[in-house]
């Protein structure tokens, strides 16, 4: 179907003059966001690795990338095995936790910040607990029958079990 | 007169149950306080948000008086969930917020339910839920889950807020993975709407006697095999028995442009039956958000003047959306947002309204956010007569503009 010229955007000249400022403030923007990428992808390369760890006990050794961020999105409730699944994270400034985030659940904490933002608020679900570093996180996995959680690799790891994933 | 006073009597029930659910969440704050700091996972836990919020529109009111700035943009909530066993759970939300004319500060309900999980692929509630319609209708209170201070108009209206985005019912959910193919999530849900006195459409028009006998529909969410890219198709059904109350001197006027029956007496029983779909595609990976959402809500009016109410409309409602978080403190993004009232008729500034958003989102802290937004706008058709001074969007001006303000804390 024809569309009437009148319904075509027609913006007056200051509406002009504004979109061009806005056209010009977007390119500025976007490449600055491309090379930021580019040194932020640098950095993923060379970031230091985590390790994701179990309870002692935990009837599992290995999971799929895939079924540790549903369980990191609180998407699924238990491990294969039935047991109930309790995650556990980092703050939300550390390191490890921006490398576990891109790695497994494939987008920035600040994604995943405005993801629970949206499941809280929403009634859907809450996040998992945020611990301060990785002494409390290995601890909390190592008392909590369920818990899974990732360190960085300098973590003492031996009241706790390492999990594999695929 | 009786009405009237029906009204009355109904404002100061809500204002009263409104004090008491904040006596009753401030009661229970302390308690749930403590209980989140006994332990990293407390059993009950407690988030809440205020946003205050500034509009500033050229040339047109929107949303509010606006033309001349209005701080009538403020959302306040708190929330508590319990989990009562590995399965059961509990929450409920109050919120209360003022937009313009909306709002008021009413404390209500937000939502509020009990959730029993049989297994991933299967759970269920009952109470007050958000509705799940494209991708953020049950998020778009929540200035904090996303970079833009307004949500794509055309398909996100802030001021059919009480009319979409939670029901009374029930709700079956689920999530399976799929292996190879990706993952599904459902939603299905069914139950009727709770709303307030609606604005009158016109002046000398009010609505009276607003009934929902149902409201049902249903999310389908499919994450592809390509990390991030998910698409879903959302439907919702929905039907609306009102009395539309035409006042006298308006009557003869409108009968002798055949937009009233003779003999008309001045109340229009009227039932709107309404169906509304969306389709939803999102890529999200890393720093980098896109979304797209095309939508269609259909109409049907059952009325004794046809002329009036036409008996059947189709809205069109599309957007495009992108953001990118350059640093964990700073995400700009930008919109295209196009809605038609009457997909049948694009002609004339008030047939249609185009809008180009561009937004940037400042994190100060994890828990403190500002935002501010330019909104470049073409086209009349989503401007209220009643909050510019009883003109018909035929007769406001086309090209305006419309700029905001926002800052959130939350917890």
């Amino acid at each position: 179907m024809a569309r009437h010229p009148s319904t075509r955007p027609s913006f007056d000249p200051r509406f002009s003059r504004g979109r061009r400022t806005l056209v010009r403030a977007g390119l500025w923007l976007s490449l600055a966001a491309a090379l930021l990428g580019a040194s932020t992808v640098e950095a993923e390369s060379g970031a230091p690795t985590h390790v994701v760890i179990v309870h002692p006990h935990a009837g599992t050794s290995s999971v799929s990338r895939e079924v540790l961020g549903d369980i990191f999105l609180k998407k699924t409730a238990r491990w294969e095995t039935g047991e109930p699944a309790r995650p556990v994270d980092q703050k939300s400034g550390a390191a490890v936790r921006e490398a576990f985030s891109r790695a497994v659940l494939r987008r920035s904490t600040a994604a995943v910040r405005s993801y629970w933002m949206q499941r809280i608020f929403s009634g859907r679900e809450v996040p998992p607990p945020e611990l301060d570093g990785d002494a409390a996180v290995v601890n909390y996995v190592a008392s909590h029958v369920g818990a899974v959680g990732y360190v960085s690799t300098s973590a003492n790891m031996s009241t706790v079990k390492p999990l594999v994933v695929r | 007169m009786a009405r009237v006073s029906g009204v009355a009597f109904g404002r100061t029930v809500k204002r009263r149950l409104g004090a008491l659910s904040l006596a009753l969440a401030s009661a229970a704050l302390p308690a749930a306080a403590q209980a989140q700091e006994a332990g990293p996972d407390p059993d009950v836990k407690v988030h809440a948000f205020v946003s205050q919020g500034v509009i500033k529109t050229t040339k047109n009111n929107y949303l509010a008086h606006s033309d001349r700035g209005s701080f009538d943009f403020t959302e306040v909530g708190i929330n508590f969930t319990a989990n009562l066993s590995d399965k059961l759970r509990a929450g409920v939300q109050l919120f209360a917020h003022d937009l313009g004319p909306l709002g008021n500060y009413t404390p209500t309900f937000d939502w509020y339910y009990l959730d029993y999980r049989f297994a991933d692929w299967l759970g269920i509630r009952a109470g007050r839920t958000k509705i799940p319609f494209g991708l953020y209708n049950d998020s778009a209170d929540i200035d904090a889950a996303r970079v833009p201070i307004l949500l794509p108009q055309s398909v996100y209206p802030m001021d059919h807020r009480d009319y979409l985005l939670a029901q009374t019912g029930g709700e079956l959910y689920g999530n399976v993975r799929l292996g190879e193919a990706g993952a599904f999530e459902y939603r299905a849900y069914g139950g009727t709407l709770d709303f307030g006195t609606p604005l009158p459409p016109a002046p000398g028009v009010t609505v009276e006697n607003l009934q929902m006998p149902y409201v049902y529909g249903g999310r389908a969410w499919w994450s592809t095999p390509l990390d991030g890219l998910s698409a879903a198709g959302s439907y919702q059904a929905l039907r609306f028995d009102s009395e539309y109350h035409i006042a006298p001197p308006l009557i003869p006027v409108l009968q002798s442009v055949g937009l009233l029956p003779p003999g008309f007496t001045g109340t229009l029983p009227t039932q709107f039956r309404v169906k509304l779909w969306v389709a939803s595609l999102e890529y999200q990976r890393g720093d980098l958000l896109v979304a797209a959402e095309y939508s269609r809500w259909i109409g049907k009016f059952n009325s004794q003047a046809p002329a009036l109410l036409p008996p059947h409309i189709v809205n069109e409602r599309y957007y495009g959306m992108v953001s990118y978080h350059v640093t964990p403190w700073f995400t700009p993004g930008a919109y295209y947002s196009v809605y038609y009232p009457d997909m049948d008729k694009r002609e004339g500034k008030q047939a249609f309204q185009r809008d180009l958003a561009l937004s940037v989102r400042f994190d100060v802290t994890p828990n403190w956010l500002v935002k501010l937004e330019g909104h470049f706008m073409n086209g009349t058709a989503a401007l209220e007569p009643t909050l510019n001074d009883g003109q018909q969007p035929k007769d406001l001006v086309q090209n305006w503009g419309a700029y905001l303000l926002k800052t959130t804390a939350y917890f």
